[in-house]
């Protein structure tokens, strides 16, 4: 039914979605903080990153997603600059040159490069079609998503290096390779383990080993799990109730407003309150893949699928980190943990994904 | 625009295949949380609720501070206790039983020796503290209120005793500005060190605050059990983390000069400073501040009254006048006119000037500190009577921007980068600092104030003692500093020492032929008969220096101030290196409104430091802390070991130079 249309609504379910789980995300970061917060700096922070996410998404919602392809090599190259400035002249914070001060703020351009390469990937996959690639494309498309990786890597930012993972998954198993490459790539995986295995640091190794054999030390590093799972057994099916949670006050509870953000909820929201938010997840991700089916081009396709990459990826890791059955990592929940960057990153993917939905009329 | 061809199947497929992957995954974990908040939701509740672990923070011992020698313990820790109150212990009793809160605030208010009111503002204070941490109620308890309060652990089971390290130094107000001391860590160094909490003490000042990093070490951790009344079981041994001990830190700081030049300050009340440095590699033997605080004040949380103490002292207790205060030098920049004047020509060794008392410069009448003239004075000769009139010559020959040139040179108008917080640059006047920072235009006449270490011209002791020692030392400017070592032992129990290296900051061209007339004058000042240092004077050690005397007030020719009230008495200066010939120590001593001149209220200071310094006699220890001693000092009962007794300032004295 092909209709012309000046403009398009976006997909108000979608939106509305993402916007309850922010407001859910908000008002656990309040519970979590607001006892030795007094000011509430931290949720007042937590607002005003929302706000700027908000701005950057109608952004990349009002703006065809076909202009931002065009726009994406020089976006790209942008990132690329601003990855290269961190490596050589970045201030060290935290060990690690990943942010950029301006004024009082500060922020993490590994996160926004993450969209420009995801325009980067839908552009390269718009320009070659067919159900299978061959190895020339294939590292062509593993070069755009390795320099960024590579950068990161080096500043030295382990963690957000291997969130850029997904797009690897997305392109071997949509981007479609045969047998061959599939062989080729585990081989180098392989390989690449022992290597990458003797760069982690002794805390990332503790980490790892305490998630293969938890009883080698129960109380020391696999303290944070052990906690969050008392929080969140102890919520029980209807949990304590908003701002009752006594293991996050008394401190027992590490990053509880940051990558722990899940058992706060358990704690005080209960069994229904994690259905809730697993539930508003899995429509979010049902509702972006129908997008990706829909589209109108390749691109956009594409495009969706490699936003809803990254939504897939944290959420899984880091609820399952929560219960133990993954090892801590340092993953925030998209749109629930408190964090200026990955805040403004997954608002703007949303804004893109709902960009792809409202152009999907070949007319529009 | 590109359509779906062939592969359009291939990805819905793909699409399809994902989607349902992703919802098993989900089933999957609804069922994991189904099991923990559903089928072991009463362990966990348990666990939460009846058999806590909890972090208790073991402080980590702050490193030692000690003399250069390691002879001397300057800074140190000393056990002491304190009362600190778990609320999570308290929450339930107090919902059980309405009068136990009343009891508590009794029997704290009777121990502790404060009013009811008190411990309750306390209380309501420690709401900002996080439940978990148990806050302090009072600190530095005495054993009989340790006992007092153990004897009742069974009726305030929220109560503890905690042993705690407080930051101890054991001379008092020794080296005071230079070790600086210890603070609650505010919420903007919150901000900066993430592995710091409210409550957490750091250096504030001084050493204590730059070498921070080294002396704090690491606090360690212990685990300990709760029941489900708050009470601590037993501790979680394998989980144990041990705290590591801060590293100790050498100071370049000489014990036995330090103690001397403290001690001179305090006999004769004086404000001011001296420095004590060796010009061969820029350390600090002794730094002075007078008067002088006590950092052991600092060392416990301030009560209100402490603090208004301190800010009310009129002589700013806190100031170290040795970097941070700005003074004229008075003549004793006649050091750099000299060597200014020769290094650029304006004047030859033979080079000679008539004083006849006065003279006209740019219009305007300068006067000599000699009523009477010196008559021909060369260079040497100047310095030596310290002339006036030489200089205001000299200075009108170079012009200012050639004396703020070689001013800069040496280390005037910027800080000299020690490694102590709050270092002032003063000023250099040039026609250039008239212009930007004045906005107006310069005036010759204020050249010939210059010359003789007048008018806009300010600088700091420790500029001066750099200053000295790049003329001792031929030009080299070095870096100052007051940490000679730093000391870490490795959990094996192995020790590293890193010893600080001297730093070059650069040369200054001075000209050899040039810095020997400089290093003639000056030492003419101290051991020729009619210079202005006399009084430094040691037979069979070369001492050389200069003498100069401020103005505080306006007044035509010079006459003693002494007499004035204080705010109104000149400043003395001496500045001066030993041995002439081979320069090993730099001495600067400079008091504020001393009335008297330098020749003598800052020159007998720096005899009994190299007297000290160069002299096998074994320095007498006298503890200036207690008030009994210092009162017998002073009435002269107790001999102070290396100084003459005390004699009182002559008008004849006065007029002996400046």
């Amino acid at each position: 039914m092909p209709r012309i249309r000046a403009f398009t609504l976006p997909d108000l379910n979608f939106l509305g979605t993402a916007l309850v789980l922010s407001a859910i995300g908000l008002t656990l970061i309040y519970s979590a903080t607001y006892f030795n917060d007094p000011g509430l700096a931290i949720v007042h922070k937590q607002i005003l990153w929302m706000a700027i996410g908000l701005a950057l998404m109608s952004v990349f919602l009002v703006i065809d997603y076909h202009v931002l392809f065009d726009a994406a090599p020089i976006l790209y190259v942008v990132g690329l600059v601003l990855l290269a400035y961190l490596l050589l002249w970045g201030r060290l914070t935290a060990n690690v040159k990943s942010w950029i001060h301006i004024g009082g703020f500060q922020f993490q351009p590994s996160e926004f490069m993450k969209i420009f390469t995801v325009l980067m990937m839908a552009r390269f996959f718009d320009r070659h079609s067919g159900a299978y690639m061959n190895l020339r494309l294939f590292a062509q498309a593993m070069g755009i998503i390795a320099v960024p990786v590579v950068l990161i890597f080096f500043q030295p930012d382990f963690g957000t290096a291997a969130t850029f993972f997904p797009l690897v998954a997305v392109t071997m198993y949509f981007g479609g390779i045969r047998w061959r490459i599939w062989l080729i790539a585990i081989l180098a995986v392989l390989l690449a383990l022992p290597l990458g295995w003797t760069m982690l640091k002794p805390y990332q190794k503790d980490r790892i080993i305490t998630f293969v054999n938890p009883d080698r030390d129960p109380l020391g590093r696999g303290y944070q799990v052990t906690q969050a799972k008392i929080a969140i057994g102890s919520g029980g099916i209807h949990g304590k109730g908003f701002k009752q949670g006594t293991q996050a006050k008394l401190e027992y509870l590490p990053a509880r407003h940051t990558d722990f953000i899940f058992a706060v909820l358990g704690e005080e929201w209960g069994f229904i309150g994690v259905m809730i938010v697993l539930g508003l997840y899995l429509f979010l991700i049902v509702q972006a893949l129908t997008f990706a089916k829909h589209a109108r081009d390749r691109g956009g396709t594409y495009l969706a699928i490699c936003l809803i990459s990254f939504f897939i990826f944290h959420v899984l890791i880091n609820v399952s980190m929560q219960i133990g059955v993954l090892p801590t990592t340092g993953i925030p929940l998209p749109l629930l943990s408190y964090g200026g960057s990955s805040t403004m990153m997954f608002l703007m993917a949303i804004g893109l994904m709902l960009n792809v939905d409202m152009r999907r009329f070949v007319n529009a | 625009m590109r359509v779906y061809r062939d592969d359009q199947k291939f990805l819905t497929f793909r699409i399809n295949a994902l989607l349902w992957a992703i919802v098993v995954i989900f089933v999957f974990l609804a069922g994991s949380f189904w099991f923990v908040q559903g089928v072991q939701a009463e362990k966990y509740r348990g666990m939460s609720e009846a058999n806590a672990l909890r972090e208790v923070v073991t402080p980590a011992k702050r490193g030692l501070i000690l003399d250069r020698t390691g002879q001397k313990i300057i800074a140190d820790n000393q056990a002491a206790y304190s009362l600190t109150l778990d609320r999570v212990v308290m929450r339930p009793i107090v919902k059980s039983d309405k009068s136990h809160r009343p009891k508590l605030i009794a029997f704290l208010a009777q121990t502790l020796g404060t009013m009811p009111q008190d411990i309750e503002a306390r209380f309501e204070k420690s709401k900002a503290v996080p439940l978990a941490r148990p806050f302090v109620v009072a600190e530095d308890l005495s054993m009989p209120q340790v006992a007092m309060i153990q004897a009742q652990a069974v009726t305030f089971p929220e109560l503890n005793v905690e042993p705690v390290q407080r930051r101890n130094y054991p001379y008092g107000t020794f080296a005071a500005h230079v070790l600086g001391f210890l603070g609650e860590v505010s919420e903007k160094e919150l901000g900066t060190h993430k592995e710091l909490k409210q409550g957490d003490l750091i250096g504030k000042r001084g050493v204590e605050l730059m070498y921070d990093p080294f002396l704090r070490g690491k606090d360690g951790a212990q685990y300990w059990e709760y029941d489900s009344h708050g009470r601590r079981l037993a501790e979680y041994r394998p989980a144990r983390k041990s705290p590591v001990a801060g590293d100790n830190v050498y100071l370049t700081i000489d014990f036995d000069l330090q103690r001397r030049a403290e001690q001179y300050f305090a006999e004769n009340e004086f404000v001011g400073s001296a420095i004590a440095l060796d010009p061969r590699n820029g350390e600090i033997l002794a730094m002075v501040s007078s008067p002088a605080f006590n950092p052991n004040t600092y060392s416990k949380r301030f009560t209100p009254e402490v603090w208004k103490t301190i800010v009310s002292n009129p002589f700013k207790i806190e100031l170290n006048r040795a970097i941070q205060g700005l003074y004229s030098p008075g003549s004793v920049f006649k050091t750099v006119m000299a060597a200014a004047g020769l290094a650029e020509g304006a004047i030859g060794p033979g080079t000679t000037f008539d004083c006849g008392g006065s003279g006209v410069f740019f219009g305007r009448r300068f006067r000599c500190w000699q009523k009477n003239g010196h008559g021909a004075v060369s260079v040497e000769r100047a310095l030596k009577v310290s002339c006036d009139i030489f200089f205001y010559n000299t200075a009108a020959r170079l012009g200012v921007d050639k004396i703020a040139q070689h001013a800069k040179g040496l280390g005037f108008g910027a800080i000299t980068q020690i490694d102590l917080d709050g270092e002032k640059a003063g000023v250099v006047p040039s026609t250039e600092w008239a212009a930007t920072k004045q906005h107006r235009k310069w005036y010759p006449s204020e050249t010939i104030s210059v010359g003789i270490g007048q008018g806009p011209l300010i600088v700091t002791p420790l500029q001066v003692a750099v200053m000295m020692a790049a003329i001792a030392n031929g030009g080299t400017i070095y870096r100052p500093h007051v940490l000679r070592a730093v000391e870490h032992t490795d959990p094996d129990g192995s020790v590293k020492r890193s010893i600080v290296p001297p730093i070059v900051l650069r040369h200054e061209k001075l000209g050899s032929d040039a810095i020997d007339h400089v290093h003639n004058g000056l030492w003419k000042v101290v051991n020729e008969e009619g210079g202005t240092g006399g009084n430094a004077r040691i037979n069979g050690l070369d001492i050389a220096g200069k003498t100069g005397t401020v103005q505080v007030i306006a007044q035509s020719g010079w006459f003693s101030t002494a007499g004035l009230p204080f705010m109104s008495r000149d400043h003395a200066w001496f500045a001066s290196y030993a041995p002439s010939g081979n320069p090993q120590m730099v001495v600067v001593v400079f008091v504020e409104h001393a009335g008297a001149h330098g020749g003598t209220d800052a020159a007998p200071l720096a005899k009994l430091l190299y007297q000290s310094a160069f002299s096998q006699e074994v320095a007498a220890h006298l503890d200036l802390t207690d008030p009994a001693l210092l009162e017998k000092i002073k009435q002269g009962q107790i001999p102070v070991p290396g100084q003459e007794p005390k004699q009182q300032a002559s008008p004849a004295d006065a007029s002996l130079g400046h």
